[in-house]
């Protein structure tokens, strides 16, 4: 899963910080986020894709080819 | 913050009694001891670096924990639990082995605990928690 979070912050002038403080995390998870080291809760992503004004699958874009195997 | 002022609070606790272990002679001076010390150090230094962390997460006005730390210190915790398992099956083996008492066999495997936690702790942070 990738996302679109940095260009998002970019397009919208917004720091790290700020976007971590609208959302209630801290900026380090927003670092992660960024850089793909972490994967967001439902809950976070959807506050996301909210403050952007966004559907979550714009904003975290998921690569169905490289979906886990689950078993049943 | 409670937890915050708490983690600086025993830490501060565990440094008294180290220095006045050392300072009362109960510490001989050989190398074990001096790693065994050093290591407890390094822990109480993990445990400063934390409660700076909430500290700084305060002063910004950003929760002290959120879902990553927590997720972080579960995934650390779990993975040093299992690896524990084997630091005391180690140290079960080389109790026949060695000349050393309990106490410090048990002691050095408390401070091995901690720093395979630290261990884990850092490897969660630089490896990230992408496959959840």
């Amino acid at each position: 899963m990738t996302n679109r979070i940095r260009e998002l912050r970019a397009r919208q002038d917004i720091s790290q910080l700020e976007l971590a403080r609208l959302v209630g995390v801290r900026r380090e998870t927003i670092v992660f986020l960024e850089k793909g080291r972490y994967n967001p809760s439902l809950r976070l992503a959807h506050d996301i894709a909210k403050y952007f004004r966004l559907p979550i699958e714009e904003v975290f874009l998921f690569d169905d080819g490289a979906a886990p195997k689950r078993s049943a | 913050m409670k937890r915050t002022i708490l983690m600086f609070i025993i830490s501060a606790l565990v440094v008294a009694s180290l220095v006045l272990w050392v300072l009362k002679g109960h510490v001989a001076g050989n190398t074990q001891e001096m790693i065994m010390v050093g290591t407890a150090l390094v822990i109480v230094g993990f445990a400063v670096y934390l409660g700076l962390q909430r500290l700084r997460s305060h002063w910004r006005h950003e929760p002290a924990e959120d879902e990553l730390s927590k997720r972080i210190m579960l995934r650390a915790s779990s993975l040093a639990y299992y690896v524990s398992i084997y630091l005391w099956l180690f140290v079960m083996y080389i109790s026949d082995k060695t000349t050393l008492e309990a106490h410090s066999l048990i002691g050095a495997g408390i401070l091995g605990m901690a720093v395979v936690f630290l261990l884990c702790w850092l490897g969660e942070k630089a490896f990230g928690v992408k496959h959840d």
